[in-house]
């Protein structure tokens, strides 16, 4: 036999000798003032059914909505964990887009940049080329504008120094100059003259 | 007070006698029952006040017979011992309330052994509900374990339970009251202070040593023993 079945038999024995006495004693000296009369079957039963009562009140209002909203706190919990853990995810996701939006748009920025240096660039270019031009072209304008000038001031120039050197030649010569000698000493005057002035 | 008591019926319903000590536990009800109904009737997901109380005992009480049950048992029978607890405590503290050597009837119940026999009794049923309902009839087989030679003693353990349950909760509890009123006759001013003080100790311990002992006994029909 266990040691503790052995314990447990004693100490029910010596119970059970407790009881009878007691239950001797009771019947002795039991009074109004004493050990309250045993078994009373009226008390017995108003005690179960009060317990029984007390327990279908506690079941009901006591430790039903208690475990319930325990119930309910654990599965707010849950849920609340679970979608903090989604919006965690969601966050990195969207740090991880602007992450990515951010590097683009530097990216873009860059091109813009490059893209806009270079256009910048070939108009300035073509400014430059395009003024280089023009001035070009103004100055062969000018060139043979001062070219055709010349040559009319060349013209005028020579009429009127043979008209001059005419006019002198009858002074010197007292006389009206054959038309001969009129070619003659003009183209000779002219050919000085030309050559002098240019 | 257990001098302001008497032992015969104080009222009969019909032909039922009502005693002192059941209007004490009607008392008892009412208080845990008011106290149970006001805590949970608009429980808020932050406790607060009352609501958290009685969150804490019922917690408690939970923690503590899942501590020895396992955790099915536990679920099912938690409950049942944390009203053995809530209902004892209550009503070894019932005679501790001022005035109550005067106001007649004002006596903890369990200072009466038929009301622990009757908790004991209801202590044992259970026990033996709580073997079936783990085992079903193989709880019977632990009667005649390891022969069928220890049927006589395996019963006679299973009597005295009750037994133990119903005379060391009379005795500690009527013996106090006892003495409290011995001391009260004979010097009532200070004198029993210190062991209406000790009241509430020895109120509280016997609440636990009674449930801790019928938690025991479910666990050990519950258990993988059997």
């Amino acid at each position: 036999m266990p040691v503790g079945r052995n314990k447990r038999l004693v100490v029910s024995v010596l119970l059970l000798s407790m009881v009878l006495v007691l239950g001797l004693a009771t019947s002795c000296f039991g009074s109004e003032e004493g050990v309250p009369p045993f078994p009373d079957y009226y008390k017995i039963g108003w005690t179960a059914v009060n317990f029984f009562i007390l327990f279908a009140i506690l079941y009901k209002f006591g430790y039903t909505p208690v475990l319930n909203m325990m119930e309910q706190r654990t599965t707010t919990i849950e849920s609340s964990l679970r979608h903090a853990e989604e919006l965690r995810a969601e966050v990195e996701q969207m740090r991880r887009e602007a992450q990515n939006n951010l590097s683009e748009s530097r990216k873009e920025a860059q091109d813009i940049v490059a893209r806009a240096t270079k256009i910048a660039e070939e108009s300035k270019n073509e400014i430059i080329a395009k003024a280089q031009a023009d001035a070009r072209l103004e100055k062969e304008k000018a060139l043979a504008e001062i070219q055709a000038e010349k040559e009319q001031a060349l013209t005028e120039l020579r009429d009127t120094a043979a008209s001059l050197a005419i006019m002198a030649a009858e002074k010197v010569l007292g006389r009206a100059l054959t038309d001969a000698d009129h070619q003659g000493m003009v183209k000779e005057f002219v050919k000085e003259a030309g050559d002098l002035l240019c | 007070m257990i001098f302001a008591s008497s032992y015969s019926p104080i009222l009969y319903l019909g032909p039922v006698p009502v005693y002192d000590h059941t209007v004490a536990q009607w008392l008892v009800m009412i208080v845990l029952g008011v106290t149970a109904f006001l805590a949970t009737r608009n429980m808020q997901a932050v406790p607060r006040g009352l609501q958290n109380a009685w969150e804490a005992i019922v917690q408690l009480c939970y923690d503590f017979f899942g501590g020895v049950l396992d955790e099915h048992a536990a679920k099912k029978w938690t409950p049942i011992l944390a009203t053995f607890f809530l209902f004892i405590l209550t009503s070894n503290y019932i005679g501790l309330f001022p005035g109550s050597a005067t106001i007649h009837g004002f006596v903890p119940p369990t200072a009466d052994w038929n009301t622990n026999a009757c908790l004991a009794l209801i202590v044992f049923f259970t026990v033996q509900i709580s073997g079936f309902v783990a085992h079903g009839s193989h709880y019977l087989g632990h009667f005649i374990s390891p022969h069928p030679a220890f049927l006589p003693l395996a019963i006679i353990e299973e009597l005295v339970r009750p037994l133990s349950l119903t005379l060391r909760l009379f005795g500690n509890i009527f013996g106090h009251e006892m003495i409290v009123s011995f001391l009260v006759l004979m010097a009532p001013f200070l004198v029993p202070m210190p062991l209406v003080a000790l009241g509430v100790l020895t109120g509280l311990i016997q609440a636990l040593v009674f449930t801790i002992l019928a938690t025991s006994y479910v666990a050990a029909a519950t258990g993988e023993g059997h």
